[in-house]
């Protein structure tokens, strides 16, 4: 059976205003179901890419497709298939929340016997029921947030792209939101998610891409794009007593190659280090050191987290890095 | 005085790009004015006649513009603040309501007193001139101005503090400034001459308005005088209630300059079909439309933006406008009714006239106020991104919106329908006349709407699409009639007729025959300006629509 293709797809897409270039030949897809973080600092380019692909602007060159749709040519396709929710709300005064959804559900030109049904059920998906008489303009930003996610999912679109969904939440909010777009993904949903706040974004992600300057610097899952960040593995080793960890030390440094960064951590009964070694390489060096007497507790690596990924990316300077193929 | 307030409201005030415009501009129109009026002749004329008509025209100007200037600037300053939030701060500081109110006073105070230097080159032009006296004239003149600033900057801090919108303080505070200016001109013009109270109100009302006190410091006697003289002091009674109301509104908003300033609870959301039969029933009686009642879905068929927009809208929602349309109506019968039927000494024109002036007034009050912000409104609060996200094409969002402003003005246009549908009954004789003044009202509304759907659409704030569009259209609908009310001085028969050219009332009671305008020839020279405006301000809309719309 044929691989299912890609439901959004960006190839070499560019966005040039005169001589600036917002958008560098970016490249990426997401499968069904999935939910793609994209992750970058202000000016990157996360919402120009997020803007061609709802049909809001006009790449300078390359192409974006969602579904099959051409973000350009097929427009009025794409606002049938993407349901946007921007970071700005978009609220009107003296208007109820079910009021809303049903102006919404009308510009898409839904029945009134259908709409009816449809704002029930995405109420309560979003959990927003209980609001439905309240006014719009008097809701607080969280449910606000809810009730924006309930608009964009009132024509029951493939794709969601949400510009920043978990801003100015509090805790609660946000772990609600996190579970209201992994419910969403289970649905079948594919969602495209930019967000500052990190750690929410890599407990919900399948994939993350990470963007400076206009260019993707690294896509893939969350340990892969920990990869790209940084060729050097760190590795903890975890002795039973701290009387064990410069003998400990010594031995990890005649194992590794010359001038490799070992650190001992006494305090810890720990010792660390950085290494570009493979995994048989390092499975031999923890053979080594328990062969020589050392009562080792724990080998572990530690995870570049998208924080850290991010940081990296973020510094001034840094190359141009990964594609956007899954 | 160290007042960070007054500092940080002087420098907001002043670095902008439109104050240099305007700094540029004024003393260019007012110099523009007094040359358009400056002798041409070889001839020195030693009466000062045409000196002083040089300088009423420029008194009359400046006057004008302190009006329509000055008002947006007291009624955006604190509700901006609360919006923000840097209301909160101030209070919070131990600088207290008191140096703020102050602060922001004087700071606007400050620029009215800019405004005015910069007059003083044309005003001493006039000086030059001779025939104007510095102390009855000039400094006359620049004390009136002073008090319409005073008054004018306390009522807009007072209604900022109440209100909740920019725009919503804008239109209020530009409001009372048009009540006060020119509204109350109306009674002494009908009852003036005759006895009783009313004739009294009247007197005492227009004392209210600058343009009736400039009038008298100008030695051009009672504005709309009508031939009769009249012994009243207006000058010193207007100072009397500019000061008083002045100082009743500086008190009045240093009282709310507190924290109880934010004491506005957040709306339940109060439904009236969650209430007992009886509660239904009575605000079913009271409401016609019930606000609160919950709303059926949007039918097929019909443009979901009108919709969005009728229940959205805050001013000229539609159990205001059934109400207000409703006491038009009856105001209207009642007049008509009453002149026809003989139990006044008015004639039936000039029954017209009032009812001309209340149907502009109508038209110039509520289109800017939903025409005005169309585009803007949704530019800011992000709703136009959201619109352009469905397949609704901007012409049928801008289709919607024109409609649900085209079917309140239509129902505005049907307020004065049955007063002259009586007037018609008992007078068939004043068919034709009638027929004109209802075209003539019929292009007033297209016009009125168009130039402020035109004019907003120029804007990507509520608060300056509303406020320019107020400005354009009392610019069109009340200047030209002010030089209408000086007709016999300083202003000649071309003058005035040019000026109504322009003017939607101006017409209509032209057509009525209505007294003071049977010598003007207005029909159809003002059609074919009102229509010719309001095909550019719909072009102007569409260009602004197809702009903001295309993909960048």
């Amino acid at each position: 059976m044929a691989a299912e293709r890609p439901v959004l797809e960006i190839e070499n897409l560019t966005k040039k205003y005169g001589e600036f270039t917002a958008l560098d030949s970016m490249t990426l897809s997401v499968d069904k179901g999935q939910i793609l973080g994209l992750i970058g600092p202000n000016g990157a380019g996360k919402t120009t890419t997020i803007k061609i692909l709802v049909g809001l602007q006009r790449p300078t060159s390359g192409h974006a497709t969602i579904a099959g749709a051409d973000c350009v040519r097929d427009a009025k396709k794409i606002k049938h298939l993407v349901g946007y929710m921007p970071d700005k709300f978009g609220s009107y005064e003296n208007m109820r929340v079910r009021e809303y959804l049903d102006f919404f559900g009308a510009a898409f030109g839904i029945s009134r016997r259908i709409r009816n049904k449809r704002i029930d059920e995405v109420m309560e998906t979003t959990g927003t029921t209980y609001m439905k008489d309240k006014f719009v303009d008097s809701l607080s930003h969280g449910m606000g947030q809810r009730v924006g996610i309930a608009r964009t999912l009132i024509h029951d679109p493939e794709v969601i792209i949400l510009d920043e969904p978990a801003n100015g939440l509090d805790p609660q909010a946000r772990i609600e939101m996190r579970e209201l777009l992994l419910r969403l993904a289970a649905m079948g949903k594919t969602l495209l998610v930019t967000s500052h706040i990190l750690p929410e974004l890599a407990r919900i992600c399948n994939r993350a891409a990470i963007m400076t300057h206009g260019k993707l610097r690294a896509y893939g899952t969350v340990e892969e794009i920990g990869r790209q960040v940084s060729q050097q593995r760190l590795i903890e080793v975890q002795l039973e007593n701290a009387s064990q960890v410069e003998a400990t030390a010594t031995a990890i440094r005649q194992g590794l190659e010359a001038g490799a960064e070992v650190t001992p951590a006494p305090n810890e009964s720990m010792v660390r280090f950085r290494t570009a070694k493979p995994e048989a390489e390092l499975g031999a060096l923890l053979a080594k050191l328990i062969n020589a007497g050392l009562r080792v507790t724990q080998f572990r690596e530690v995870q570049t987290d998208l924080e850290d990924a991010f940081m990296t990316f973020a510094r001034p300077n840094q190359p141009a890095g990964g594609t956007g193929r899954p | 005085m160290n007042n960070p307030v007054l500092g940080r409201e002087l420098l907001s005030l002043f670095r902008s790009r439109r104050m240099a415009l305007v700094q540029c501009l004024l003393p260019a129109v007012l110099g523009l004015l007094i040359l358009l009026r400056w002798p041409s002749e070889d001839r020195l004329a030693l009466s000062g006649n045409r000196s002083m008509e040089v300088f009423r025209l420029f008194a009359l100007g400046l006057l004008s513009t302190m009006l329509l200037l000055m008002p947006v600037f007291p009624a955006t300053s604190i509700v901006k603040e609360k919006i923000t939030g840097t209301l909160a701060l101030l209070l919070n500081t131990p600088l207290g309501g008191f140096r703020i109110y102050f602060g922001k006073l004087l700071a606007i105070l400050a620029l009215a007193a800019l405004v005015m230097l910069l007059s003083l080159p044309a005003a001493c032009a006039c000086y030059a001139l001779g025939g104007i006296r510095f102390d009855s004239h000039l400094v006359k003149l620049y004390v009136l101005l002073a008090l319409v600033v005073l008054q004018c900057t306390t009522l807009g801090l007072l209604v900022s503090t109440y209100a909740g919108t920019i725009d919503g303080a804008i239109r209020v505070t530009y409001g009372i400034m048009l009540g006060l200016s020119v509204v109350s001109l109306g009674p002494h013009f009908f009852f003036q001459g005759t006895d009783g109270y009313l004739a009294t109100i009247g007197d005492w009302l227009r004392c209210a308005s600058p343009f009736a006190a400039l009038a008298s410091v100008l030695g051009a006697g009672d504005l709309g005088s009508q031939g009769l003289m009249s012994v009243t002091d207006v000058p010193g009674r207007f100072m009397l209630f500019s000061l008083g109301m002045a100082a009743v509104c500086a008190v009045w908003t240093l009282s709310r300059l507190n924290h109880s300033i934010f004491d506005r609870s957040r709306s339940a959301g109060m439904v009236a079909d969650d209430q007992s039969a009886g509660v239904r029933l009575f605000r079913r009686l009271f409401f016609l439309v019930d606000p609160n009642r919950r709303s059926p879905g949007i039918p097929p068929l019909v443009n979901p933006v009108m919709v969005k927009e009728f229940r959205c809208r805050k001013f000229g929602r539609l159990h205001w406008l059934l109400r207000l349309v409703a006491v038009m109506a009856m105001l209207s019968l009642a007049l008509a009714f009453a002149a026809t039927a003989g139990s006044t000494d008015w004639s039936v024109s000039r029954i017209g006239a009032i009812m001309v002036i209340l149907q502009v007034a109508l038209f110039v009050l509520i289109t800017p106020s939903i025409a005005a912000a169309l585009l803007s409104s949704e530019r800011e609060s992000g709703g136009w991104l959201l619109l352009q996200s469905t397949p609704l094409s901007p012409w049928r969002i801008v289709w919607g919106k024109l409609l649900s402003v085209i079917l309140t003005v239509a129902l505005v246009f049907c307020a004065t329908l049955p007063g002259y549908l009586v007037i018609v009954m008992i007078e068939p004789g004043m068919v034709s006349q009638v027929q004109r003044a209802l075209v003539c009202l019929a292009f007033t509304a297209v016009f009125s709407m168009m130039l402020s759907a035109g004019v907003g659409s120029l804007f990507s704030r509520t608060t300056a699409s509303t406020t320019i569009a107020y400005i354009v259209l009392l610019l069109v609908s009340v200047v030209p009639l002010l030089i209408w009310l000086g007709r016999d001085a300083p202003f000649g028969q071309s003058t005035v007729e040019k000026a109504l050219l322009v003017n939607p009332a101006g017409a209509a009671m032209s057509a009525l025959r209505a007294e003071g305008f049977t010598d003007y020839n207005l029909i159809p020279g003002n059609w074919w300006f009102l229509g010719g405006a309001s095909v550019v301000c719909l072009i102007v809309l569409l260009v602004q629509t197809w702009r903001i719309s295309r993909p960048q």
